[in-house]
Protein backbone atom coordinates (compact mmCIF):
# COMPACT_ATOMS: atom_id res chain seq x y z
CA UNK A 1 0.00 0.00 0.00
CA UNK A 2 1.42 3.37 -1.01
CA UNK A 3 1.85 6.12 1.60
CA UNK A 4 -0.93 8.28 0.13
CA UNK A 5 -3.34 5.33 -0.01
CA UNK A 6 -2.45 4.35 3.54
CA UNK A 7 -3.15 7.85 4.87
CA UNK A 8 -6.50 8.02 3.07
CA UNK A 9 -7.45 4.54 4.28
CA UNK A 10 -6.42 5.29 7.88
CA UNK A 11 -8.47 8.50 7.79
CA UNK A 12 -11.48 6.55 6.49
CA UNK A 13 -11.10 4.05 9.34
CA UNK A 14 -10.99 6.92 11.84
CA UNK A 15 -14.21 8.40 10.49
CA UNK A 16 -15.85 4.99 10.48
CA UNK A 17 -14.89 4.51 14.14
CA UNK A 18 -16.40 7.90 15.07
CA UNK A 19 -19.56 7.09 13.09
CA UNK A 20 -19.89 3.75 14.88
CA UNK A 21 -19.59 5.42 18.30
CA UNK A 22 -22.12 8.10 17.27
CA UNK A 23 -24.54 5.41 16.09
CA UNK A 24 -24.08 3.52 19.36
CA UNK A 25 -25.04 6.67 21.30
CA UNK A 26 -27.98 7.28 18.92
CA UNK A 27 -29.17 3.74 19.59
CA UNK A 28 -28.86 4.27 23.35
CA UNK A 29 -30.64 7.65 23.19
CA UNK A 30 -33.49 6.39 21.02
CA UNK A 31 -34.28 3.62 23.51
CA UNK A 32 -35.28 6.28 26.10
CA UNK A 33 -37.77 7.95 23.75
CA UNK A 34 -41.18 6.24 23.84
CA UNK A 35 -41.90 5.27 20.23
CA UNK A 36 -43.76 1.98 20.66
CA UNK A 37 -42.69 -0.51 18.02
CA UNK A 38 -40.41 2.22 16.66
CA UNK A 39 -37.97 1.58 19.53
CA UNK A 40 -37.27 -1.97 18.37
CA UNK A 41 -37.12 -0.81 14.73
CA UNK A 42 -34.65 1.97 15.62
CA UNK A 43 -32.44 -0.37 17.67
CA UNK A 44 -32.33 -3.06 14.98
CA UNK A 45 -32.05 -0.52 12.15
CA UNK A 46 -29.06 1.20 13.74
CA UNK A 47 -27.45 -2.20 14.43
CA UNK A 48 -27.82 -3.06 10.73
CA UNK A 49 -26.21 0.25 9.70
CA UNK A 50 -23.32 -0.33 12.14
CA UNK A 51 -22.84 -3.91 10.91
CA UNK A 52 -22.83 -2.70 7.29
CA UNK A 53 -20.12 -0.14 8.12
CA UNK A 54 -17.98 -2.85 9.71
CA UNK A 55 -18.52 -5.30 6.83
CA UNK A 56 -17.89 -2.66 4.17
CA UNK A 57 -14.98 -0.67 5.62
CA UNK A 58 -13.29 -3.01 8.11
CA UNK A 59 -13.91 -6.36 6.40
CA UNK A 60 -13.64 -4.79 2.91
CA UNK A 61 -16.35 -6.90 1.34
CA UNK A 62 -16.58 -4.39 -1.52
CA UNK A 63 -13.11 -5.31 -2.78
CA UNK A 64 -13.51 -9.06 -2.11
CA UNK A 65 -13.89 -11.62 -4.89
CA UNK A 66 -17.40 -12.60 -6.08
CA UNK A 67 -17.06 -16.04 -4.42
CA UNK A 68 -16.43 -14.34 -1.04
CA UNK A 69 -19.47 -12.10 -1.50
CA UNK A 70 -21.63 -15.08 -2.47
CA UNK A 71 -20.46 -16.96 0.66
CA UNK A 72 -21.35 -13.99 2.88
CA UNK A 73 -24.74 -13.49 1.22
CA UNK A 74 -25.53 -17.22 1.44
CA UNK A 75 -25.05 -17.19 5.24
CA UNK A 76 -27.45 -14.29 5.69
CA UNK A 77 -29.96 -15.65 3.14
CA UNK A 78 -29.98 -19.13 4.72
CA UNK A 79 -30.63 -17.63 8.15
CA UNK A 80 -33.49 -15.46 6.78
CA UNK A 81 -35.02 -18.50 5.09
CA UNK A 82 -34.79 -20.72 8.18
CA UNK A 83 -36.12 -17.97 10.45
CA UNK A 84 -39.05 -17.37 8.09
CA UNK A 85 -39.89 -21.07 8.06
CA UNK A 86 -39.72 -21.24 11.87
CA UNK A 87 -41.81 -18.07 12.11
CA UNK A 88 -44.44 -19.58 9.86
CA UNK A 89 -44.71 -22.53 12.23
CA UNK A 90 -45.07 -20.35 15.33
CA UNK A 91 -47.48 -17.94 13.63
CA UNK A 92 -49.93 -20.66 12.63
CA UNK A 93 -50.43 -22.36 15.98
CA UNK A 94 -52.00 -21.21 19.25
CA UNK A 95 -49.64 -19.55 21.75
CA UNK A 96 -47.63 -22.36 23.31
CA UNK A 97 -46.04 -22.14 26.74
CA UNK A 98 -42.27 -22.39 26.70
CA UNK A 99 -41.40 -25.41 28.78
CA UNK A 100 -38.04 -23.87 29.69
CA UNK A 101 -39.74 -21.52 32.15
CA UNK A 102 -40.57 -22.26 35.75
CA UNK A 103 -44.29 -22.64 36.69
CA UNK A 104 -44.25 -19.39 38.68
CA UNK A 105 -43.03 -17.60 35.55
CA UNK A 106 -46.06 -18.75 33.62
CA UNK A 107 -48.63 -18.31 36.41
CA UNK A 108 -49.46 -14.64 35.60
CA UNK A 109 -49.89 -15.56 31.95
CA UNK A 110 -52.17 -18.51 32.75
CA UNK A 111 -54.24 -16.42 35.19
CA UNK A 112 -54.66 -13.74 32.53
CA UNK A 113 -55.88 -16.33 30.04
CA UNK A 114 -58.26 -17.86 32.60
CA UNK A 115 -59.80 -14.47 33.42
CA UNK A 116 -60.73 -13.87 29.75
CA UNK B 1 5.53 -38.44 -3.10
CA UNK B 2 3.65 -35.19 -2.84
CA UNK B 3 0.44 -34.53 -4.78
CA UNK B 4 2.25 -31.80 -6.65
CA UNK B 5 5.00 -34.14 -7.80
CA UNK B 6 2.53 -36.96 -8.54
CA UNK B 7 0.69 -34.83 -11.08
CA UNK B 8 3.87 -33.70 -12.73
CA UNK B 9 3.78 -30.25 -11.18
CA UNK B 10 0.40 -29.40 -12.65
CA UNK B 11 -1.41 -28.81 -9.31
CA UNK B 12 -2.35 -25.14 -9.28
CA UNK B 13 -1.28 -23.03 -6.31
CA UNK B 14 -4.13 -21.73 -4.15
CA UNK B 15 -5.38 -18.33 -5.23
CA UNK B 16 -4.56 -15.45 -2.88
CA UNK B 17 -8.24 -15.13 -1.99
CA UNK B 18 -8.63 -18.79 -0.94
CA UNK B 19 -7.89 -17.99 2.71
CA UNK B 20 -10.42 -15.17 2.81
CA UNK B 21 -12.97 -17.35 1.07
CA UNK B 22 -12.45 -20.12 3.64
CA UNK B 23 -12.89 -17.68 6.51
CA UNK B 24 -16.07 -16.26 4.99
CA UNK B 25 -17.48 -19.80 4.61
CA UNK B 26 -16.73 -20.35 8.30
CA UNK B 27 -18.35 -17.01 9.19
CA UNK B 28 -21.46 -17.99 7.20
CA UNK B 29 -21.80 -21.08 9.43
CA UNK B 30 -21.34 -18.82 12.45
CA UNK B 31 -24.20 -16.62 11.20
CA UNK B 32 -26.43 -19.70 11.33
CA UNK B 33 -25.05 -20.63 14.77
CA UNK B 34 -25.87 -17.27 16.37
CA UNK B 35 -28.87 -16.84 14.06
CA UNK B 36 -30.66 -19.76 15.69
CA UNK B 37 -30.36 -18.04 19.05
CA UNK B 38 -31.60 -14.76 17.57
CA UNK B 39 -34.63 -16.59 16.17
CA UNK B 40 -35.33 -18.04 19.64
CA UNK B 41 -34.99 -14.53 21.07
CA UNK B 42 -37.43 -13.10 18.48
CA UNK B 43 -39.97 -15.79 19.34
CA UNK B 44 -39.64 -15.11 23.09
CA UNK B 45 -39.88 -11.35 22.67
CA UNK B 46 -42.98 -11.59 20.49
CA UNK B 47 -44.64 -13.99 22.96
CA UNK B 48 -43.66 -12.12 26.16
CA UNK B 49 -42.91 -8.49 25.25
CA UNK B 50 -43.56 -7.19 28.78
CA UNK B 51 -41.41 -9.86 30.46
CA UNK B 52 -38.53 -9.22 28.06
CA UNK B 53 -38.87 -5.46 28.69
CA UNK B 54 -38.80 -5.85 32.47
CA UNK B 55 -35.84 -8.24 32.29
CA UNK B 56 -33.89 -6.02 29.88
CA UNK B 57 -34.31 -3.02 32.20
CA UNK B 58 -32.49 -5.04 34.89
CA UNK B 59 -29.34 -5.33 32.75
CA UNK B 60 -26.60 -2.75 33.35
CA UNK B 61 -26.96 -0.44 30.35
CA UNK B 62 -23.90 1.62 31.33
CA UNK B 63 -21.57 -1.39 31.33
CA UNK B 64 -23.24 -2.75 28.18
CA UNK B 65 -22.69 0.56 26.36
CA UNK B 66 -19.12 0.81 27.63
CA UNK B 67 -18.42 -2.70 26.34
CA UNK B 68 -19.94 -1.82 22.96
CA UNK B 69 -17.59 1.19 22.71
CA UNK B 70 -14.61 -0.99 23.71
CA UNK B 71 -15.39 -3.58 21.04
CA UNK B 72 -16.06 -1.02 18.29
CA UNK B 73 -12.71 0.61 19.11
CA UNK B 74 -10.93 -2.76 19.03
CA UNK B 75 -12.37 -3.47 15.58
CA UNK B 76 -11.10 -0.10 14.27
CA UNK B 77 -7.66 -0.87 15.78
CA UNK B 78 -7.57 -4.29 14.07
CA UNK B 79 -8.55 -2.70 10.73
CA UNK B 80 -5.69 -0.24 11.16
CA UNK B 81 -3.32 -3.12 12.02
CA UNK B 82 -4.24 -4.81 8.72
CA UNK B 83 -3.57 -1.55 6.84
CA UNK B 84 -0.18 -1.26 8.59
CA UNK B 85 0.66 -4.88 7.71
CA UNK B 86 0.01 -4.07 4.04
CA UNK B 87 2.18 -0.95 4.14
CA UNK B 88 5.98 -1.31 4.05
CA UNK B 89 6.59 1.93 5.91
CA UNK B 90 4.08 1.24 8.73
CA UNK B 91 4.53 -2.51 9.15
CA UNK B 92 6.38 -2.07 12.45
CA UNK B 93 3.16 -0.89 14.14
CA UNK B 94 1.16 -4.01 13.26
CA UNK B 95 2.23 -6.10 16.26
CA UNK B 96 1.56 -3.31 18.76
CA UNK B 97 -1.87 -2.59 17.27
CA UNK B 98 -2.81 -6.28 17.45
CA UNK B 99 -1.67 -6.32 21.10
CA UNK B 100 -3.79 -3.20 21.75
CA UNK B 101 -6.86 -4.83 20.19
CA UNK B 102 -6.29 -7.99 22.25
CA UNK B 103 -6.00 -5.82 25.40
CA UNK B 104 -9.33 -4.18 24.53
CA UNK B 105 -10.81 -7.67 24.12
CA UNK B 106 -9.54 -8.57 27.59
CA UNK B 107 -11.05 -5.35 28.96
CA UNK B 108 -14.38 -6.36 27.42
CA UNK B 109 -14.20 -9.77 29.11
CA UNK B 110 -13.31 -8.12 32.44
CA UNK B 111 -16.28 -5.75 32.24
CA UNK B 112 -18.54 -8.63 31.23
CA UNK B 113 -17.31 -10.63 34.24
CA UNK B 114 -18.10 -7.67 36.50
CA UNK B 115 -21.59 -7.54 35.02
CA UNK B 116 -22.13 -11.28 35.58
CA UNK B 117 -21.08 -10.85 39.23
CA UNK B 118 -23.58 -7.99 39.63
CA UNK B 119 -26.34 -10.07 38.03
CA UNK B 120 -25.55 -12.96 40.36
CA UNK B 121 -25.79 -10.75 43.47
CA UNK B 122 -29.07 -9.26 42.23
CA UNK B 123 -30.60 -12.74 41.80
CA UNK B 124 -30.83 -12.47 38.03
CA UNK B 125 -29.43 -15.92 37.35
CA UNK B 126 -32.19 -18.39 36.24
CA UNK B 127 -33.05 -20.85 38.99
CA UNK B 128 -35.08 -21.23 42.21
CA UNK B 129 -33.94 -17.83 43.59
CA UNK B 130 -34.61 -15.89 40.40
CA UNK B 131 -35.53 -12.31 41.33
CA UNK B 132 -38.12 -11.76 38.57
CA UNK B 133 -39.91 -15.10 39.09
CA UNK B 134 -43.35 -13.45 38.94
CA UNK B 135 -42.83 -11.99 35.47
CA UNK B 136 -43.62 -14.32 32.56
CA UNK B 137 -40.83 -14.37 30.01
CA UNK B 138 -38.20 -12.76 32.26
CA UNK B 139 -36.41 -16.01 33.02
CA UNK B 140 -36.45 -16.98 29.35
CA UNK B 141 -34.84 -13.63 28.55
CA UNK B 142 -32.06 -14.24 31.06
CA UNK B 143 -31.47 -17.79 29.80
CA UNK B 144 -30.96 -16.39 26.30
CA UNK B 145 -28.94 -13.47 27.71
CA UNK B 146 -26.44 -15.78 29.42
CA UNK B 147 -26.31 -18.23 26.52
CA UNK B 148 -25.72 -15.54 23.90
CA UNK B 149 -23.27 -13.43 25.90
CA UNK B 150 -21.31 -16.47 27.12
CA UNK B 151 -21.01 -17.86 23.57
CA UNK B 152 -19.94 -14.42 22.40
CA UNK B 153 -17.37 -14.21 25.20
CA UNK B 154 -16.01 -17.63 24.20
CA UNK B 155 -15.61 -16.44 20.61
CA UNK B 156 -13.97 -13.25 21.86
CA UNK B 157 -11.51 -15.20 24.02
CA UNK B 158 -10.49 -17.23 20.94
CA UNK B 159 -10.08 -13.93 19.07
CA UNK B 160 -7.90 -12.47 21.85
CA UNK B 161 -5.64 -15.55 21.70
CA UNK B 162 -5.45 -15.32 17.89
CA UNK B 163 -4.55 -11.62 17.88
CA UNK B 164 -1.96 -12.14 20.62
CA UNK B 165 -0.28 -14.94 18.65
CA UNK B 166 -0.22 -12.83 15.48
CA UNK B 167 0.96 -9.79 17.47
CA UNK B 168 3.86 -11.82 18.86
CA UNK B 169 4.60 -13.22 15.39
CA UNK B 170 4.75 -9.70 13.94
CA UNK B 171 6.98 -8.39 16.72
CA UNK B 172 9.42 -11.27 16.18
CA UNK B 173 9.29 -10.94 12.39
CA UNK B 174 7.97 -14.45 11.80
CA UNK B 175 7.16 -15.09 8.11
CA UNK B 176 3.84 -16.79 8.90
CA UNK B 177 2.54 -13.56 10.50
CA UNK B 178 2.12 -11.93 7.08
CA UNK B 179 -0.45 -9.35 5.94
CA UNK B 180 -2.65 -11.94 4.23
CA UNK B 181 -3.03 -14.13 7.33
CA UNK B 182 -3.53 -11.13 9.62
CA UNK B 183 -6.30 -9.98 7.29
CA UNK B 184 -8.01 -13.37 7.64
CA UNK B 185 -7.71 -13.33 11.45
CA UNK B 186 -9.10 -9.77 11.41
CA UNK B 187 -12.24 -10.99 9.61
CA UNK B 188 -13.00 -13.25 12.55
CA UNK B 189 -12.51 -10.39 15.03
CA UNK B 190 -14.82 -8.09 13.07
CA UNK B 191 -17.47 -10.82 12.97
CA UNK B 192 -17.35 -11.14 16.76
CA UNK B 193 -17.77 -7.36 16.90
CA UNK B 194 -20.84 -7.55 14.62
CA UNK B 195 -22.42 -10.21 16.85
CA UNK B 196 -22.14 -7.80 19.79
CA UNK B 197 -23.48 -4.90 17.70
CA UNK B 198 -26.63 -6.99 17.14
CA UNK B 199 -26.85 -8.22 20.75
CA UNK B 200 -26.50 -4.74 22.30
CA UNK B 201 -29.97 -3.33 21.43
CA UNK B 202 -31.64 -6.72 21.90
CA UNK B 203 -30.33 -7.30 25.41
CA UNK B 204 -29.78 -3.83 26.90
CA UNK B 205 -32.17 -1.41 25.23
CA UNK B 206 -35.61 -3.06 25.42
CA UNK B 207 -38.32 -0.79 26.93
CA UNK B 208 -35.72 1.54 28.53
CA UNK B 209 -38.19 4.43 28.40
CA UNK B 210 -40.77 2.63 30.57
Amino acid sequence: MKERDFTAHARRLGWAWLALLALMLASLGSSYVPMGAGNAAAGIGIAIVKSTLVVWLFMRIGSASPSVRVAAATGIAAWCLLTSLSGLDYATRSAPQASVQQPEQLRPLLEKERSR
Amino acid sequence: MSAHAATGGSVPAPTPDAGRFGMWIFLATEVLFFGGLLTAYAYGRIQWPDGFGVASRHTDVLLGTLNTGVLLTSSAVVALAVACAESTSHRRWTGWLLYAAAALGLAFLGIKGLEYAQDWHEGLFPGPAFELAGTAGAELFYMLYYLMTALHALHLAIGVATLTVFGAGCRRGRPWANAHRIDIAALYWHFVDIVWIVLYPLLYLVNRHA
